[in-house]
């Protein structure tokens, strides 16, 4: 799942917990940046936005990098940060009624005060804002992701199902007019979605860029000889995306290069040969983990990766790349990975997500009511030990 | 000794409305339903496991922190199907212990952890594990030797948290102090629900200790975490009453007997209501404890039996059955404190035999 239950301190505190982060122009008024943070993977529609947690969005002017460089992309230094905050709740008309208020606070300072699941947007100067309960937009045949790990074959089968079906998550949608980033930022920008500690010592809990960096690509311990008893996900959570510490740098090195080597090896064919010290050619480009969007191209529903495989196969990137609500990205993912840039295309089966968002602020469908259960759906959905096996 | 305030370090957390709104959320979205499970129809991978064990986990949390021994009750009942749909699986066994050593099986847990470490289970959690069990029975030193071995294993605040609750059962008051104090600082998350725990049991700490304001102000800084946390109210109203205030002590319990199945704050209502005059009311509460507490001993004598027996040797009134449940006690556990309450008993008993005519 894309970074829903993201390693196992996002499971003490759900709020926290980043599902998703999708960065895509607006199909609306085109130039304008649409992010979207979801947190809190199968919740009920009652959930709330913790009052101890900064739900940040990160926003930084681009570049490629130069075919010297050992990053694929140069990250500018300026910064747009777009933080919220939240209240705790009230009950202002008995106990049926719960009002959470929440704020964000754009760059330069500016606070707008919102109120949460108010369906009509709350707009200011350049900004329009929801945050409340929403129906999961993502869809993966999680089963046949885990199938396919444990047998090293793909796994996915064409009547698979969306294990996310019907369920709910907690989003903030953010709708930024292009003139409130500014000249500086350019067409082209990095996006990332955190959520960090409030208070004088703010620790990072959980961040996200590209989806299933974490839970697809890090996870799996067994193939990483160097570190293969270390829980990575909750160490990489807390880096800062613009800038890995040194430290743990070669520790994530170590485990890309060989779940992603793994990866590869699916079809029994090699697209993505090794360097002489054992590095694969996608390492550098998925640790440096936040989105690429251009904002100078009209909004795209497939654009995910796009501009990252554009760039690894040197040519020009055609869509606005980032990664929009109905994009495919499990198969895009699984396809690049195991058959290369232009690899052929692997489906796991599962097209589509509950209900396709829409075309219009918020984009995100309104939540389930009566969400199912999760774990009776993996339960369900699970095959024998025989063949997991 | 006077405790120091738990509010040196302050760390910013989830506020416990929205942290008790989100646990029901969190449970009701992982309601594992057995029913086709049961039927062998559906077989278990792995990952069901793991949610089903999240699931009893969080059942245990929100059943210490509203006072339900539903959730309890639900949590060991899942705890057996998910064992028997995957008797081989070490993420089951371990969740099956768990939920037998907070209903006290403690015999059942160890056996449980034993089977886990068989199938391959983490010896650092099954370490942990086994550390809560000799605690519960008294067997400091082992615990603390195995808290020791782990600590590499878990986060700074959970070993720092653990060794503290150990030196404070074990009396040692000052180095528990320092200990609590320092597992705060190492507190790095935003749920609010450990930081309480820790509150709490430093609270019964100086409540052990007779230091009424401290434990008083440690009850209190829990219950600021998360306004309901039952064990929090309960123990405050405790100490509301030791100072002779039976009417604060009323209102903190009322509120616990709607939310909380546990006959204790019945029974303790009933106490309040004695003490402040309300001779008739309390007399209601005590025979509502009185029926919970005949169920609970029944269906787990382990767990309920020192509870029980405290009841019936103050509100309840009757010292022969406190006395026959303090020895039930005494039989599942030696520790100092089951020694204790055995001792009240055969004292309550001669108190009784004595001013019999």
């Amino acid at each position: 799942m894309a970074d829903h239950f993201s390693g196992p301190r996002a499971i003490a505190d759900p709020a926290s917990d980043i599902a998703d982060v999708y960065a895509f122009p607006s199909p609306e008024r085109p130039g304008n940046l649409v992010l979207v943070l979801n947190t809190f993977p199968a919740s009920a529609p009652t959930a709330l936005f913790s009052d101890a947690i900064t739900y940040r969005f990160r926003v930084r002017p681009v570049a490629p990098g130069s075919e010297s460089a050992a990053a694929p992309f140069t990250v500018g230094e300026d910064e747009y940060s777009f933080d919220f905050t939240f209240d705790a709740p009230q009950q202002p008309d008995g106990p049926d009624t719960t009002v959470q208020m929440g704020t964000c606070q754009a760059p330069g300072g500016r606070q707008v005060a919102f109120q949460v699941g108010n369906e009509v947007p709350t707009e200011a100067e350049g900004l329009k804002i929801f945050a409340g309960s929403r129906l999961d937009p993502f869809f993966i045949d999680f089963v046949g992701v885990m199938v396919t790990e444990a047998t090293g074959k793909l796994g996915f089968r064409s009547d698979a199902s969306n294990v996310l079906e019907g369920l709910n998550v907690l989003s903030i949608v953010l709708e930024v007019d292009a003139a409130v980033l500014g000249p500086a930022a350019g067409s082209l920008v990095a996006v990332v979605g955190e959520t960090v500690t409030s208070g004088e010592r703010p620790v990072r809990l959980e961040r996200m860029g590209r989806p299933e960096i974490k839970n697809v690509i890090m996870s799996p311990k067994k193939f990483d000889t160097v570190n293969s008893d270390l829980e990575i996900r909750d160490l990489f959570n807390e880096e800062d995306a613009f800038g890995v510490r040194p430290d743990y740098a070669s520790t994530y090195r170590a485990r890309l290069s060989a779940n992603l080597a793994f990866y590869d090896g699916l079809d029994g064919k090699t697209a993505w040969p090794l360097d002489e010290q054992g590095s694969h050619p996608l390492t550098e480009l998925l640790l440096a983990d936040f989105l690429v969007v251009d904002l100078s191209k009209p909004f795209s529903e497939d654009g995910c990766f796009e501009i990252e495989t554009a760039l690894l196969a040197g040519r020009p990137h055609t869509t606005c790349g980032g990664r929009s609500l109905n994009d495919d990205i499990v198969d895009t993912l699984f396809t690049l990975l195991v058959g290369g840039v232009d690899g052929e295309r692997i489906s796991d089966g599962v097209d589509q997500p509950t209900q396709p968002a829409t075309r219009s602020f918020p984009y995100l469908n309104a939540s389930n009511p009566t969400p199912p259960d999760l774990g009776a759906r993996l339960a369900a959905q699970m095959p024998p030990r025989e063949e997991a096996a | 000794m006077t405790g120091a305030s738990p509010r040196k370090w302050e760390p910013v957390t989830t506020n416990g409305t929205i942290a008790v709104t989100n646990l029901h959320g969190q449970i009701d979205g992982l309601a594992v339903r057995f029913s086709r499970a049961d039927t062998g129809e559906t077989p278990w991978a792995p990952l069901a496991v793991a949610q089903g064990a999240a699931l009893i986990d969080l059942l245990n949390l929100r059943g210490h922190i509203l006072g339900r021994v539903a959730d309890y009750e639900r949590a060991a009942e899942l705890a057996e199907r998910l064992v028997h749909i995957a008797p081989e699986d070490g993420t089951a066994l371990l969740a099956r212990a768990r939920t037998r050593a907070t209903l006290h099986r403690f015999a059942e847990a160890v056996a449980d952890l034993g089977a886990a470490g068989r199938t391959g289970a983490d010896e650092a959690t099954l370490a942990a594990e086994r550390a809560v069990v000799l605690q519960a029975l008294g067997c400091y030193a082992d615990a603390m030797a195995l808290i020791g071995k782990v600590a590499e294993r878990q986060s700074s605040f959970t070993t720092l948290g653990a060794l503290a609750v150990l030196q404070a059962e074990r009396g040692e008051v000052t180095e528990a102090e320092r200990l609590f104090d320092e597992a705060r600082r190492h507190y790095r998350g935003t749920s609010p629900f450990p930081l309480a725990q820790l509150d709490f049991r430093r609270g019964v700490m100086w409540h052990r200790e007779g230091d009424l304001g401290a434990a008083g102000s440690c009850y209190e800084a829990a219950r600021h975490r998360v306004p309901d946390y039952a064990p929090a109210l309960g123990h405050l109203a405790e100490v509301e009453l030791l100072r002779g205030d039976p009417q604060t002590a009323i209102g903190l319990l009322r509120p616990l007997t709607w939310i909380s199945d546990d006959p204790e704050y019945a029974g303790h209502l009933a106490t309040a209501l004695h003490a402040g005059g309300r001779v008739h009311e309390a007399k209601q509460w005590r025979e509502r404890a009185v029926a919970g507490y005949d169920e609970l001993v029944l269906r787990h004598p382990e767990a309920y039996a020192d509870h029980a027996a405290d009841f019936w040797l103050t509100v309840g009134a009757d010292a022969e059955r406190g006395l026959q449940l303090a020895l039930q006690n005494l039989a599942f556990r030696q520790t100092a404190r089951a020694h204790a309450l055995f001792q009240r008993a055969v004292l309550a008993q001669n108190r009784v035999a004595q001013a019999a005519p």
